[in-house]
């Protein structure tokens, strides 16, 4: 349950009350925000307990999750939208970011000449895989640590801050000895439970993709997951779900978009490459992204598709992506939002 | 005219508002005088071929071209 308090309630109020939760053995969690105190309670709360909270004049309302359990990443729990910062980046809240790079870092030269491209035509953060999570054993895995610092080394060249998937709790330390900006969940670890509460806890923001057949309850909970443990900044992003339809790699499930607004205050990504798995049709699915909600995309650019070392179906070349940058300017424009500014320092 | 145009309209004109922002966000680092600010009011025209006149399109982007803010320096 979310308790909401009257805007400007004494803070020794709020904690009285969660004493009195705690005493009665609930984990609480306060909100961070100042004006209006906002305090989640986790577990089915006691009737005589609920009957007190009812009668508490501090507290205006008692949210209770449709879903059980689902409040840390719970809409109620939020006065506006979370704005998680990658770098510079704030993504959530007015502006529309995109995410622009290379599926996999293929060395120092190559992920350098992406970063310049997608930098030059408006990319906000770049994006890279040092750790490949492949469906064949024989496909390239990824240059691990090395790509880390590649990526990093681009990143820093052009001013982009950088995003990378982590699969494996041990490698933690590598991408924090590397300053990578951002850790990235992929699909397929998105219920990694020992990885989420391990992410969770570096202090770094994470963007969590959907997994690949997961409903959004699912999804949400493994939000929630980071959240529980430690994780502030957080980002969802829709990669397309498995579903009969063979047209497409995924079936990019934008359906949920505007309820899940509804349902989180977490920024939402879209990542429209990874559903689709046809480079031209991803332009109009950004677009259609930022009609729905989206508070970003992430796409893939290669200047050779033909010899990327994974996912070159999905690759747009650098030209192609400075006209979606162009065209996402427009859709964002005209539904009351803005790309957000270039990255500063 | 009828509610719903009337509703149509505003939503259009707020639409086109929003761009003209946008457009001027853009060129907020773009120094004055740099010919990039100026609209390519030729190449648009080659490619429209809506109900507004070529000279009404000419003056309005001049309009626009007079009113975007000049440089900052501090970006958008």
């Amino acid at each position: 349950m979310i308790l909401r308090f009257v805007r400007g309630t004494p803070e020794d109020v709020v904690q009285g009350v969660r004493a009195r939760l705690e005493r009665e053995g609930h984990r609480t969690v306060r909100s961070p925000e100042r004006e209006r105190p906002i305090l989640a309670v986790i577990g089915k709360i006691k009737p005589a307990i609920f009957v007190e909270l009812e009668r508490d004049p501090a507290i205006e309302a008692r949210v209770k999750s449709d879903i059980p359990d689902l409040v840390l990443v719970n809409r109620a729990f939020r006065e506006g939208p979370t704005i998680a910062r990658v770098g510079s980046v704030r993504v959530g809240g007015d502006d529309v970011v995109i995410i622009a790079g290379p599926c996999s870092v293929e060395g120092r030269e190559a992920v350098l000449e992406v970063a310049h491209a997608v930098r030059d035509a408006g990319a906000h953060i770049l994006r890279g895989g040092a750790y490949k999570p492949r469906t064949s054993p024989y496909a390239f895995q990824g240059f691990g640590v090395e790509g880390l610092s590649q990526l990093k080394a681009a990143g820093e060249a052009v001013g982009l801050p950088v995003v990378s998937e982590i699969m494996d709790a041990a490698d933690l330390p590598a991408f924090l000895d590397h300053s990578i900006d951002c850790l990235q969940i992929g699909a397929r670890n998105m219920q990694n439970f020992s990885l989420l509460k391990a992410v969770a806890g570096s202090g770094l923001p994470v963007l969590l993709k959907r997994g690949l057949a997961a409903t959004v309850e699912e999804w949400l909970f493994a939000a929630e997951y980071l959240a529980a443990f430690g994780a502030r900044e957080i980002m969802l992003c829709e990669r397309g779900i498995r579903t009969y339809e063979k047209a497409t790699r995924n079936t990019l499930d934008l359906t949920v978009l505007p309820l899940m607004r509804e349902w989180t205050h977490l920024p939402l990504l879209v990542d429209p490459a990874h559903a689709a798995g046809i480079a031209r049709i991803i332009p109009p699915l950004s677009r259609a992204s930022i009609a729905a909600g989206a508070d970003g995309v992430a796409v893939e650019v290669h200047p050779d598709p033909s010899v990327a070392r994974s996912d070159a179906l999905q690759a747009l070349l650098p030209g192609e992506f400075a006209r979606l940058v162009a065209e996402a300017r427009v859709m964002a424009a005209v539904t009351g939002r803005r790309l957000h500014p270039p990255p500063g320092p | 005219m009828t509610p719903a145009l009337k509703n149509q309209l505003r939503h259009l004109d707020w639409a086109l508002v929003q761009l003209l922002d946008e457009r001027a966000r853009l060129l907020a680092t773009t120094p004055a005088g740099d010919p990039a600010r100026a609209p390519s009011i030729d190449d648009l025209l080659r490619r429209h071929d809506g109900p507004c006149s070529p000279e009404l399109l000419r003056e309005v982007f001049a309009v626009i071209d007079r009113a975007t803010p000049p440089a900052t320096g501090s970006g958008s």
